[in-house]
């Protein structure tokens, strides 16, 4: 039997009779190989980076970072159970010129895609053949009354994002806080509906926070006001390390989205209650980087997400420019797991295409997640995704899913993910 | 088996025609598509870098989780085919077995081998 799948397919948004207009015109860059410019260096950018010049070392590549260090988000949760340090969790990008990347610390600023350049707020104008972008996300505080000024007055934290510095991490200053809070205090964690970042960690948080609560503090009490209507991500194995390992004292509140916070009554409240709290951590609904905004690629119908064709990363929207991680819209985790295999997936087609082959229209998506649940039981979740190209869409594979237990072979496995994934992106 | 008789890929304004025909190109499948076997190469190598997030940069292991460098090919393939039929204890290896083809097994299996 023979099928004939497509005729054309389409990596750009642009008009096809365009694309083909003027395909002779740009079949190669202007002046020997292509410059690949990459916003934001972590687990999707600094991989994709990486990749692109390990599997083909004459494409320049300039990576474009505000922070020094890499902050990394996993782990943090182990800090706040007093597991491991905020210190264990920073990463170096002092590897990452070894691979021919043009790293350059500065924040860009503004994105011109018509002439192919972006600026920065140092001043300096970078042009590219092709643009990546991979900055993580930003938070809609406006969407809860109170938040910012909760937050400007160290009241009310999210810990979902880290950095600038290890001072001013939030992680940092949520350890602190709880560290300071009575015997007998509360603890209110709020999280948003799906998608966001990382839809598992609220619950490995507050399975870590009472962890350190029952060695130091075993009065306080867990509050979970969950956006969702039931836990988002391994409720069978949360739901029993809850009961099994710290009894009474995590309170799962489903349906319960937060719309206010008065840090001055330390008060949250929820579509429902008002809940005194002793420390607030709020996660606030999220969306792509403020700078997938500038260059006009969160362009998903509410504006939020940024789609992509799944075979390039590339934008349907602005032509030369390709989405990773977090910012992308899709069926995906929103993990720094599939954020670096999105990054390799990008990597692997641009260098085809640069090399004047066919990029695979079949990539495959694995997506591996470890929570912890105690000092030593963790479980996973594992979904493979394949990609579709007559469907456009990345499918789920039969047999994935999340464990109902959690166990030590698999805490010794999370061990290993961390050191793994953190070398494979930065090392 | 599936054939893509002609296919044009338009990668803003990069121009491909490729046309794959048993005959006179070799081709290799993936998930039932004929495609050069280019494609098929980085496919290889793409799918293996996904291992490398829990099983350590090209494979080699510095922890719990097994190493794949240098394992012998066979071992591999037999580990993912029993994993599928869960003839082997595992935690997350069933659910990525099943998401692979046998060609895919083999080709890993390979891949990792080759690596000292
Ligand atoms: C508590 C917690 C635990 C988590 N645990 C896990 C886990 O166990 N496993 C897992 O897979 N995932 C986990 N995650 C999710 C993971 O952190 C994210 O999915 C991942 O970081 C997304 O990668 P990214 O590359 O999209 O963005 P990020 O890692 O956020 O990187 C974006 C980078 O871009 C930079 N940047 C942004 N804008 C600009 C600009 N304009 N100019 C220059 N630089 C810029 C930022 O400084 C940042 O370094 C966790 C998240 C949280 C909050």
């Amino acid at each position: 039997m023979t099928m004939q799948r497509r005729d054309f397919l389409k990596f750009a948004g642009a008009s096809l009779a365009g694309a083909l207009a003027s395909a002779s015109a740009h079949a190669k860059p202007s002046s020997g190989r292509p410059h690949i410019v990459i916003v934001g260096a972590g687990f999707g950018g600094a991989t994709c980076a990486k990749y692109i010049r390990m599997w083909d070392p004459t494409i320049k590549v300039t990576l474009i970072e505000s922070n020094a260090q890499y902050f990394s988000c996993p782990m943090t949760n182990w800090v706040l159970g007093g597991l491991r340090t905020m210190e264990e969790t920073v990463q170096s990008y002092k590897n990452l010129p070894g691979y021919g990347i043009n790293m350059v610390h500065d924040t860009v600023i503004g994105v011109d895609t018509d002439k192919r350049s972006v600026t920065t707020k140092d001043g300096k104008k970078i042009a590219y053949d092709r643009l990546v972008l991979a900055p993580g996300i930003e938070f809609m505080t406006d969407l809860i009354e109170g938040y910012a000024e909760g937050e400007a007055a160290g009241k009310v934290l999210h810990a979902w994002k880290q950095g600038p510095t290890l001072a001013t991490s939030q992680a940092t200053l949520l350890k602190k806080q709880l560290e300071a809070m009575p015997d007998g205090g509360v603890f209110v964690i709020a999280s948003p509906p799906p998608p966001g970042r990382c839809v598992s960690g609220p619950y490995e948080r507050a399975c870590m926070v009472a962890h350190y609560f029952k060695q130091h503090k075993p009065k306080s009490k867990i509050i979970m006001l969950d956006g969702h209507f039931d836990v988002v991500s391994k409720g069978p194995m949360f739901k029993k390390a809850w009961k099994k390992y710290y009894a009474g004292m995590i309170d799962h509140r489903p349906y319960n989205l937060v719309t206010k916070v008065d840090h001055k009554s330390m008060i949250v409240t929820s579509e429902f209650e008002d809940v005194k709290a002793d420390v607030i951590n709020i996660v606030p609904k999220q969306r792509a980087g403020a700078i997938c905004k500038l260059a006009g690629v969160r362009a998903d119908s509410a504006g939020v997400w940024c789609p992509v064709n799944g075979i390039t990363y590339e934008s349907p929207k602005v032509p030369f420019v390709h989405v990773l991680g977090d910012s992308v819209a899709s069926n995906m985790p929103k993990s720094a797991h599939v954020s670096n295999n999105q990054a390799k997936i990008c990597a692997a087609a641009l260098v085809e295409m640069y090399n004047d082959r066919e990029p695979n229209s079949y990539p495959i998506i694995g997506s591996t997640s470890y929570s912890a649940t105690s000092d030593h039981t963790s479980g996973p979740i594992a979904v493979v995704m394949r990609y579709d190209p007559d469907k456009e869409a990345y499918i789920r594979q039969p047999g994935g899913g999340a464990s109902e237990d959690s166990d030590e072979i698999n805490f010794e496995y999370n061990k290993t993910w961390f050191d793994h994934i953190w070398a494979d992106t930065f090392a | 088996m599936h054939v893509k008789a002609s296919v044009f890929l338009i990668f803003c304004g990069m121009l491909f025609a490729v046309s794959a025909q048993a005959e006179d190109k070799p081709v290799c499948l993936i998930a039932g598509w004929e495609n050069p076997a280019s494609v098929c190469v980085a496919h290889t190598k793409t799918i293996a870098a996904t291992c490398y997030i829990c099983h350590g940069p090209n494979g080699k292991s510095s922890g719990a989780i097994p190493a794949l460098a240098g394992q012998d090919k066979a071992y591999l393939v037999t580990a993912m085919k029993d994993f599928k039929a869960g003839k082997r204890e595992t935690t997350v290896m069933k659910k990525y077995a099943m998401g692979y083809t046998d060609s895919e097994y083999e080709a890993l299996g390979e891949f990792f081998a080759s690596i000292k």
